[in-house]
């Protein structure tokens, strides 16, 4: 029960922070947002594609680089679901190749 | 920490609001929003009570620009053990107020109010407000301290009544600072905080205490006159006590003090925000935050903490700067404040925290974040486990429905119209995909999910049904398919219990289960069709189907596939039917209590239902109606009685869910995961009702079921018509539309025109007689191959009967409506009477085969006649033979050259067939379409098939010949044989078949095969195209006759056996019997005559000679055993027969031997002419045309 109540206070996070996205997203040219929320000790740390899609990630640590690292080659994966012409810009992505590449890719940079 | 704190709180005088007797709520809140009016009293306003009774300390207030604020605290407030720091969270001033009606003993009540307001240590003012006061409360005159009545007037005399107690207080407050200050100034009052250490006092510590007190005391008289609305003097006090708190390290109160500066500044500056003093203020209150924080002491740290002071003058600032340009900003601070609140002891203070950090982030435009801590609020209150409690977070957690777009209906309805009818337009129009996708923010479906059911825990704990109900039905709604099938029978649960609790009939803005959407809206039924009428055509349903010279236009076809623009009309007090498909995606069986449409013009009667689903079904049902009156009907959805709510379900939530799905964007279809079809776009057409009009019921008399026919089957089929509408029928048309309208031949019209007008309950009969059609090759060979069932179904599926149209309409309006208005003419309605004909195999025909047969004829004396032989064919013939012949031949003519039709028939069916054929001739005037055949007329017995057997039937075809041979036929033959080949012949050529098919038709047709089955059952068959493929080759020898007849016979008159032979139609005949009667004696001369018949309109020239032969065949007048003798000429007799006339040419035999002898006539023509020639097929024109008779018997009796 505590398990699921904090990760869904994980998303409500998320879902909170959009607000400050919203905002923060149009002062800057950087796709890389850094950390631009925070509750308790959760961090939020967003990046920002041209599209405006954006990648949230909510973590406890303080790596900089890797996030951002990180979030730039699921850009590249996103692209890629991007490209795909059956996929629906905005809805859900269902592909697990998708999925264990970013599980590869938190393995590697956070 | 305290609500709602702003920079100017510290200006605020705290004033407690306290109901004294008994106050209902609604008037206290009524009272206490009448004081809030008065929350700001100019000092201008003041001065006349003012009375100044020493010298003001507060020398620069500014009496014409400044003023007194005040804060009413409705119900008061515990005292705060941070009063002596900032006089603004004292209650300086205590209002009761007083309902006089409630409360008639004033004495009691103003002990009530001194007990109130006693309970405030700090109190420097108190009145006690009085409304509404009763007669005898007003003439009680008795002075009572602080109570004030207020006269019964109305409410503008009450208020005004009410700003001069307010100025009145607000003067006794401000002389009560005064006298405070002073008092202050002078005396020098201990000032401390629960931070101070409450243990005995060093000695180290009462000098740094004596150190700090003065400092406190400025801040506290700068607080007072920052009360007392002088911030200039308040400023000056402020900047003292700063200098000294910085000296004496006394932070904490350098922090108030630098606060109450701040609030100064603003209070001075009032009204103009410039940069500069934003800046100020800024640069000041993150000084305050730091030094607030400074003055944290660990010792302390358990007991008692700055942290909400700091916290609060986060808040302030936050509050301050609270504007969209300075948002990142403004969330910083917040976001830091909200991570004070770990350290908070206080659970309430936590709750301030988050409510104040939400109602920010809510001024800031952020939504969600507000949201988000709005939850945090509710979670806090839900620790609390109290109703209370879970009410305030029942209502706390409904303001963050619209930032997880969760809400409710209502809550949607009652924010904005303007947002539905924008998204109705969405829906009409074409949605860009990116808007779909806005539509459904499914991603956050677990926090969706999560708030819904803290709302229904809260509306649960809250032991608010509705809500509780609400929550249920959308979290069910919206996420089944994220729910277990266990967790789906919790929320059915969840919604029962709820509705057990709420009175019968309670609606709910909510629709829970079951999903419906509209399944198709029947046009009418093809027995109740409206058709559009035409006053001005006498045909007046003509104009109603699509006219134009295209078959296909691109335009209409476009318009009649969007749904959108149907128009549908229905009709007053008939009942309508809509099909609506329901369904229950989850895992227990629903129960729906009562379904109807729900219809929003209100002129509609829906008639309810109720339908169990099992889990995971859909199911199409019928909702049905009656429209009520003339006008519009907008149908939105359907109204549900369903786990003891009623809601409604509209279809066009559905129909976006549906598109949503369709696009993989929400969760799951809910009619594809109970196996119905995929979706179908169906919108609601515009519906427009209008007046009653007549209603022709129709039924086939003997049971609506399949007519049965065989195959060329006749029958009446009474069809009974009956007026049902309310308006009688004035006009009626009847047509036939679809296929195999030939198996109808005729309708009785007239029957139901003589009943016209048909009176609204009047019944009709019409008959029809109908044909069954027949089956097609391949058709009847299954047919054959299956039973009488299977073809049934097959021929009923196929749709290939015909169906009556019948038009009818009722009056029509007034002539002058009609002027005026075109379309105020009543429409016209179409009953469709489908003939629901089953043609079953019958007898099948097999082939037909032409026979010839020859009968030599007998010599007699008979006046047989050669010519006209079509034309009395058995005037004469029927005496002669017996009855039961088959066919009857003249004796004395003999059937040289008779050819039959031989039909070989099949009975296929389980029936037994009887077969009659009959034969119309030509010539009309008497009785003459006689049945060649005996069997009908003359009591032959039927040709009787039994099933599963063959038949045969002969039919003669002796009596098709012409009269006379005519050249007409063979005109353009001749024709074409003259003249060398060439386009001419070519298309006489094609003449003469055209012709010859037709006199091939003609005669074909004359041929009737009837049959009957049973008592009532009989028909025709159809055997015309296999009689033509067998008459085909050799219809020419059918058809015309030779060009020369002959025929003998005795030319004995006067004898004994004449007597006899004169009278042949008593006698008792045979053929036998007349060739005994006729017979030639031997040994004894006998006179013959051979008559020869020219059939031609010429006149034929010919050498005739004429043979006998013996019942060998050898030639018995010549040759050297001749047993005959002759007298006269028997061979080279040249004759001319006039055209159409006979010539007689008598000669003698004398037989030597008894027996049978045969007579034979042949001539040769001379200069035939061409129409002798094509008849006798001659190929070259120098050919002798040779004629020959048919033989004639004689029987020669005697002795040899």
């Amino acid at each position: 029960m505590q398990r699921e109540d904090a990760a869904q206070l994980h998303q409500f996070v998320l879902h909170a922070a959009l607000d400050i996205v919203q905002d923060l997203a149009w002062t800057t040219s950087a796709m890389f947002l850094k950390a631009i929320d925070r509750f308790n000790d959760l961090v939020v740390s967003v990046y920002v594609t041209a599209g405006h899609t954006r990648f949230m990630l909510l973590h406890d640590s303080r790596n900089e680089d890797g996030i951002k690292s990180f979030f730039q080659e699921v850009h590249e994966l996103y692209i890629k679901i991007l490209l795909n012409p059956l996929y629906l810009p905005g809805s859900r992505i269902t592909s697990s190749h998708f999925d264990t590449k970013v599980r590869a890719l938190a393995r590697k940079y956070l | 920490m305290e609500p709602d704190v702003s920079i100017e709180t510290s200006c605020m005088i705290r004033i407690a609001v306290l109901p004294i007797g008994d106050v209902p709520s609604t008037l206290l809140r009524d009272y206490h929003s009448m004081l809030l009016r008065h929350c700001t009293i100019p000092l201008s306003t003041i001065s006349s009570f003012y009375t100044e009774h020493q010298k003001s300390p507060f020398a620069h207030q500014p009496w014409e620009t400044g003023s007194l604020r005040f804060k009413f605290v409705l119900g008061g407030a515990p005292p705060s053990p941070w009063e002596d720091f900032q006089p603004h969270r004292k209650i300086l001033g205590v209002i009761g107020i007083c309902h006089c009606p409630s409360s008639p003993d004033l004495d009691l009540v103003i002990d009530q109010f001194n007990a109130a307001w006693r309970g405030y240590s700090s109190v420097l003012v108190q009145r006690c407000f009085a409304f509404s006061p009763g007669d005898s409360q007003l003439e009680d005159t008795k002075k009572r301290e602080n109570l004030v009545l207020f006269p019964p007037s109305d409410r503008s005399a009450q208020e005004l009544h009410l700003q001069t107690m307010m100025q009145d207080i607000s003067a006794s407050l401000l002389m009560e600072f005064e006298k405070w200050v002073l008092q202050a100034e002078s005396a020098g009052t201990i000032l401390k905080t629960p931070l101070d250490s409450q243990a005995t006092l060093s000695s180290e510590e009462v000098i740094k205490a004596k150190k700090r007190r003065l400092a406190r005391a400025q801040k506290t008289i700068g607080d007072y006159c920052l009360l007392a609305g002088s911030p200039v003097d308040a400023n000056a006090h402020y900047s003292t006590a700063l200098e000294l708190a910085r000296l004496t390290a006394d932070y904490f109160w350098y922090a108030g003090a630098l606060e109450g500066s701040v609030c100064a500044l603003l209070v001075d500056r009032m009204g103009q925000k410039d940069i500069a003093i934003e800046d100020e203020v800024r640069y000041r209150y993150n000084s305050v935050i730091v030094h607030y924080r400074k003055s944290f002491i660990q010792e302390n740290a358990q007991r008692v903490s700055p942290l909400t002071f700091e916290l609060e003058a986060t808040l302030k600032l936050a509050r301050f700067l609270c504007r969209r340009e300075l948002a990142k900003e403004v969330a910083e601070l917040l976001t830091s404040a909200a991570d004070g609140a770990k350290s908070l002891i206080d659970a309430s203070d936590k709750l301030i925290l988050f409510v104040e950090i939400a109602r920010l982030f809510g001024t800031l435009g952020y939504q969600r974040k507000a949201a988000f801590f709005s939850r945090q609020v509710a979670q806090l209150y839900l620790q609390q486990e109290n109703r209370f409690a879970a009410i305030s977070a029942m209502q706390v957690l409904a303001m963050t429905t619209k930032a997880y777009r969760v809400q409710s209906r209502t809550s949607i309805s009652k924010q904005s119209l303007s947002d539905e009818t924008e998204t109705g337009h969405v829906d009409s129009g074409k949605m860009h995909h990116q808007s779909v996708v806005s539509l459904f923010e499914s991603q956050w479906s677990t926090l969706q999910m999560v708030v819904l059911r803290e709302i229904l825990l809260s509306a649960v704990r809250a032991g608010d049904p509705l809500a509780a109900w609400s929550a249920a039905a959308r979290l069910l709604r919206s996420y089944y398919p994220l729910i277990t099938p266990a967790g789906q029978n919790g929320l059915a649960r969840a919604l029962t219990n709820s509705a057990e609790r709420l009175p019968s009939g309670t609606r709910c803005a909510d629709p829970a289960l079951p999903f419906i959407r509209l399944y198709s809206f029947p046009l009418h039924p093809s027995q109740m069709d409206i058709v559009k009428r035409n006053p001005a055509r006498e045909d007046w349903w003509a104009g109603s189907a699509p006219s134009g010279p295209f078959i296909y236009t691109p335009f209409s076809k476009g318009e009649s596939n969007d749904n959108s623009k149907q128009e549908l009309i229905w009709i007053v007090g008939e009942p309508v039917q809509v099909f609506v498909e329901l369904a229950n995606p989850c895992g227990f069986d629903l129960s729906v209590d009562s379904i109807y449409l729900s219809v929003q013009s209100g002129n509609f009667d829906a008639f309810p239902l109720s339908v169990d689903l099992p889990p995971n079904s859909s199911q199409v049902i019928t909702l049905s109606g009656i429209p009520t009156s003339i006008g519009p009907v907008v149908i939105r959805g359907c109204t549900v009685h369903c786990f003891g709510v009623i809601t409604e379900h509209r279809f066009k939530d559905v129909d976006n869910l549906l598109l949503g799905a369709a696009q993989g964007l929400v969760l799951s279809d809910p009619f594809r995961c109970c196996g119905s079809p995929r979706l179908r776009s169906v919108s609601v057409p515009s519906i427009s009702v209008i007046p009653p009009l007549p209603l022709l019921v129709s039924h086939v008399v003997g049971g609506d079921g399949a007519i049965i026919l065989y195959e060329g089957e006749i029958r009446d089929v009474w069809i009974n018509l009956a007026n049902a509408g309310t308006v009688p029928i004035e006009q009626v048309h009847i047509s036939l539309s679809g296929k195999n309208q030939d198996s109808v031949i005729s309708i009785a019209y007239e029957n139901l025109k003589s009943a016209l007008p048909l009176k609204p309950g009047a019944e009709v009969t019409i008959p029809v007689t109908l044909k069954g059609w027949r089956l097609f090759l391949g058709e009847s060979d299954t047919a054959a191959g299956k039973n009488a069932f299977g073809s049934m179904g097959r021929t009923l599926k196929d749709g290939s009967s015909p169906s009556l149209l019948i038009h009818y309409a009722g009056p029509l309006g007034d002539a002058q409506d009609i002027e005026t208005n075109k379309s105020s003419v009543p429409p016209g309605r179409r009953l469709i009477v489908p003939l629901q004909i089953c043609v079953l195999q019958g007898l099948s025909f097999v082939k037909a085969r032409l026979l010839s047969m020859e009968i030599p004829a007998h010599v007699g004396e008979s006046p047989s006649s050669l010519a006209n032989m079509d034309s009395k064919p058995f005037g004469e013939a029927v005496g002669y033979s017996k009855i039961d012949r088959l066919v009857k031949i003249d004796p004395f003519r003999g059937s040289w050259g008779l050819r039959f039709l031989e039909l070989e028939l099949s009975n296929p069916t389980g029936v037994v067939f009887d077969i009659s054929v009959s034969v119309q001739l030509e010539k009309s005037g008497n009785e003459d379409n006689l049945s060649v055949d005996c069997a009908a007329e003359y009591g032959y017995p039927k040709t009787r098939i039994d099933r599963d057997h063959f038949a045969r039937v002969l039919i003669p075809l002796e009596h098709f010949k012409l009269p006379f041979l005519d050249g007409s036929i063979f005109s353009k033959d001749l024709q074409s044989d003259g003249s060398t080949a060439g386009r001419n012949s070519n298309f006489s050529e094609r003449n003469t078949k055209a012709e010859l098919n037709a006199s091939i038709k003609n005669l074909i047709s004359r041929i009737k095969v009837q049959w009957q089955s049973g008592r009532n059952c009989s028909g025709e068959l159809n055997c015309k195209d296999a009689i033509q493929a067998a008459l085909q080759s050799s219809v020419m020898d059918v058809l015309l006759p030779d060009p020369l007849t002959f025929g003998f016979r005795l030319a004995r008159n006067g004898s004994e056996n004449a007597a006899k032979l004169d009278l042949p139609k008593e006698s008792d005949t045979s053929i036998q019997h007349i060739a005994s009667k006729n017979s030639v004696i031997a040994h004894d001369m006998t006179p013959f005559e051979v008559l020869v018949r020219n059939n031609t309109k010429e006149t034929i020239k010919m050498n005739l000679s004429v043979t006998c032969r013996d019942v060998a065949g050898a030639n018995s007048i010549e040759g050297a055993k001749a047993t005959v003798i002759w007298a006269g000429v028997l061979s080279g007799i040249t004759m001319e027969v006039p055209p159409l006339e006979e010539t007689k040419h008598g000669f003698s035999l004398y037989f030597l031997v008894p027996g049978e002898y045969t007579l034979v006539a042949a001539a040769v023509i001379d200069d035939a002419n061409d129409v002798l020639r094509a008849r006798a097929k001659s190929e070259s024109s120098d050919e002798p045309i040779f004629c020959r008779g048919p033989p004639f018997h004689v029987h020669v009796n005697g002795t040899a």
